[in-house]
């Protein structure tokens, strides 16, 4: 796996590379075309300075300008403890030297992307609409998915060449453009009859030329690479998991979905796991799309049956597809057997369309900072992040009800608190006379202790029971 | 989301047992997002015609507001039963908002609740007493 | 002179490349070591898992106070041992009281249903889980070493500083890992 890295790296580099030549061709024939001899150096020089300023641009704020673009919002484990969950054991079977940071779309349609330089400084964003769908192994196939992007560099890569292919598009664009007002480049010859005019009109067809065919040459050369970027993440997904079915499932519901994402665009949509935009036409999907088509992707995960090593991928990639090779060979040299496993993930009962449009909803407003409060009459109230006052009193029953916001702005300094609390290590403080208390709800919960000091129960809170700090007592806290 | 009437009001949001609207504290109106009233009343044949029978109700001169999702000017709709009602919906189907009592004034003359069931419980989730 | 800096530059790239295969290789048995303390992060988060289990049970199951003491038997024994032989061996009673348990919850939707209950349930799948990833990487970097003690040229300086290969994790294979699985269905 980690020979693979390296064999990928080196691979990326060469067509970056070449990308970058033809970049630096369009920009001399430009220049060439617009100043005769000198011009093709300037023009050089110029592409290059594009090329140079974009990538340091992609480099540095690359990731916070994609996750600002995807309305992405950091969020921490409360909002979601088994993303966090999935993520880490991902982290630890790719043997991640850092966590990476989590983030979440509020957006309907089920997909995900990772970002990052390097991984040990990266991001994964998924939808809180795949979170609603998919279940903890189909949920695992993803971020493997999303891992092995960041493992193999893929991240950097593509949003390198993405922006090597926005600036020849650009250029060429430019160009275009310049050379339609200025009818058919009648200006330059003007320019340069002195001298060399046969010269000038050559390069300037010959810029003519490169200017069509040089955009549409990169973003073939680009698909094609981003494509074979995604069979090989899946192969790594697999490698990660050793769960075929739980990738092949969660592409299957992701397939399925009907919403258009609002927050994708041309240019990222080639990081995400699935096309986010749906296509116009369907002819010529197989050349211009970023993606390998999703029905091939899952056949080839269900065709894979002897092991979960990367051999096995290229074995059933081969029998759907024919010979091609998508592994890069050292990782075929690795013949040792891997098996997949069983399925872990409980059989889930299948939710109601207006329960899940519900958790759905919830989860969405858990990314946007609301606060979830549960009156003891059993009315759930939900605070956006702008309601401002300390007390709300309950449309239903009148009770008043105290609005945690100081204490949601320390919130992981409290819930640490209550961690601390371990119940059984507190075993010699507690009071014969244990309270119970019934919780009403999975939001922020307030109540007293017998001894009257006041408790607050955060979203996050999951102990059975902890001891009152100031009289000692035990307090059971009981599920709705 | 603040409310459309209040201005500067956040709405908050209500559930119970499933049911969920968002909700003004200060002026008690109601604001269900696009789907919601279908969510809550259920795709009976009696809920379609009723939301297709909404047309828009340009002569009248009550106050106009604004969506709170989209916050372009939002459509009055004349719903006639025993009573007028006159609802605000969003022109690009955000949602529709309710005047305190609107939505249960509604719900009463047009029968499209099922033996009173969304009814009673709107008024349970907002503390009115159930008239019998 | 020529002749003497090329014999200087010559021998120094060899010194470097040395250092940087001796580096790798620390690098590579750095990353053994730390897949390594991975699973001994996650075995112990699940016994630090298991009186949240206990305590939210508790309650539900008052006819299977048994169960319940076999599984807090089973985790201090576990938390207890000293040899690797032990631990294992005390490991695997922890995994058999827990399936017991796990088997014996089927009877208690009331407790299924708990929030509590299922954060726990959620935890402590996820810590199986990332115990058995943390196995399944380190066997990887181990493979990985290994390979490279074996090749030229890094089989040369490991051979040099007594680099030695390391032992896989055994358990991978499916039966063993059939074991400790929660089954919450
Ligand atoms: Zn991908
Ligand atoms: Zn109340
Ligand atoms: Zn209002
Ligand atoms: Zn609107």
């Amino acid at each position: 796996m980690w020979e693979l890295i390296r064999a990928n790296k080196r691979k990326s580099l060469f067509l970056f590379f070449v990308m970058g030549i033809c970049l630096l061709v369009l920009g001399f024939f430009i220049g060439g075309a617009y100043a005769g001899d000198d011009g093709g150096f300037i023009g050089l020089f110029v592409a290059f300075g594009i090329w140079i300023l974009m990538s340091m641009i992609s480099y540095f704020r690359g990731d916070s300008i994609i996750l600002m673009m995807s309305r992405a919002k950091k969020v921490s484990y409360n909002v979601h403890p088994q993303l966090f969950n999935v993520v880490e054991e991902m982290k630890l079977a790719a043997n991640l030297p850092v966590m990476p940071d989590i983030y979440i779309i509020p957006e309907e349609a089920p997909n995900a992307f990772a970002v990052g330089k390097k991984p040990e400084y990266c991001a994964i964003a998924v939808t809180a609409g795949l979170l609603e769908r998919l279940n903890r192994d189909e949920l695992q196939g993803v971020i493997a998915h999303e891992m092995s992007h960041i493992l193999n560099r893929d991240v950097l890569f593509m949003t390198f060449s993405g922006v090597l292919l926005g600036s020849i598009v650009f250029l060429s664009h430019v160009f275009l453009r310049s050379m339609w007002f200025s009818g058919g480049g009648s200006r330059f010859r003007s320019k340069s009859s002195k001298g060399g005019g046969q010269l000038q009109l050559i390069l300037i067809v010959v810029a003519l030329i490169m200017a069509i065919l040089a955009p549409l040459m990169a973003r073939l050369l680009y698909l094609a690479i981003s494509r074979k970027r995604e069979y090989l993440a899946d192969a790594s997904a697999v490698r990660l998991t050793r769960y075929p079915e739980g990738l092949a499932c969660a592409l299957e519901k992701i397939s399925l979905n009907n919403y258009e994402m609002k927050t994708a665009n041309k240019a990222t949509a080639a990081l995400y796991i699935a096309n986010p935009l749906k296509p116009k036409g369907m002819k010529l999907s197989n050349l211009t799309s970023t993606h390998p088509p999703m029905d091939e992707r899952i056949r080839i995960l269900r065709n894979i049956s002897h092991g979960a090593n990367f051999i096995d991928y290229q074995n059933a990639f081969t029998s759907i597809k024919g010979k091609q090779n998508i592994i890069p060979s050292s990782g075929i040299r690795e013949r040792k057997k891997i098996n997949i496993r069983t399925s872990t993930a409980a059989s889930t009962q299948t939710k109601s369309t207006k329960k899940s449009t519900r958790d759905l909803g919830d989860l969405m407003r858990a990314v946007n900072k609301y606060m979830f409060l549960s009156c003891a009459c059993g009315l759930k109230m939900k605070l956006p992040p702008n309601f401002k006052k300390d007390k709300i009193s309950c449309p239903r029953c009148g009770r008043e009800n105290h609005v945690p916001i100081a204490e949601l702005a320390a919130m992981s300094g409290m819930i640490a608190i209550d961690e601390k609390n371990d119940s059984i290590q507190n075993n010699e403080q507690v009071k014969q006379d244990s309270f119970v208390y019934n919780r009403t709800g999975k939001g922020w919960e307030t109540f007293s202790c017998r001894c009257g000091s006041p408790k607050q129960l955060s979203p996050a809170f999951n102990k059975a029971s902890f001891v009152c700090n100031k009289c000692g007592r035990k307090i059971e806290i009981k599920g709705p | 989301m603040d409310c459309p009437v209040c201005k500067n009001e956040p709405m908050i949001v209500l559930e119970l047992n499933e049911v969920e609207i968002d909700y003004c504290l200060s002026c008690k109106g109601i604001w269900l997002d696009a789907g919601e009233l279908e969510l809550l009343l259920g795709s009976s044949t009696e809920t379609v015609e009723f939301l297709n029978s909404f047309t828009s109700d340009d002569i009248t001169k009550e106050k106009t507001h604004k969506c709170p999702i989209c916050n372009k000017k939002m459509e009055k709709i004349l719903v006639i039963g025993n009573r007028k009602v006159r609802i605000d919906k969003c022109k690009y189907n955000h949602g529709i908002w309710f005047d305190s009592g609107e939505l249960e004034d509604i719900l009463g003359m047009r029968k499209l609740d099922n033996k009173n069931k969304v009814l009673t419980l709107l008024n349970d989730m907002l503390g009115k007493k159930i008239k019998e | 002179m020529v002749g003497f800096i090329v014999a200087i530059a010559i021998l120094m790239i060899i010194v470097l490349s040395l250092i940087g295969i001796y580096n790798g290789l620390i690098r590579l048995r750095n990353q053994v070591k730390n897949a390594w303390s991975q699973i001994d992060v996650q075995l112990k988060r699940r016994h630090d898992l298991i009186p949240n289990l206990v305590e939210t049970a508790k309650g539900y199951m008052k006819h299977e106070q048994d169960t319940l003491k076999g599984i807090t038997e089973a985790r201090s024994k576990a938390m207890g041992a000293g040899s690797v032989g032990d631990k294992a061996k005390a490991e695997s009673e922890l995994n058999g009281a827990m399936s017991k348990f796990f088997l014996v919850v089927e009877n208690y939707p009331d407790l299924k249903a708990n929030s509590n209950f299922l954060a726990v349930q959620e935890e402590l799948t996820s810590t199986e889980n990332k115990i058995a990833f943390a196995r399944q990487s380190y066997n990887d970097q181990v493979l990985f070493f290994n390979n490279k003690i074996q090749m030229f040229p890094s089989n040369v300086i490991a051979g040099m500083f007594n680099f030695k290969e390391n032992e896989f994790f055994e358990i991978e294979d499916e039966a063993e890992r059939a074991v400790p699985k929660v089954n919450f269905s």
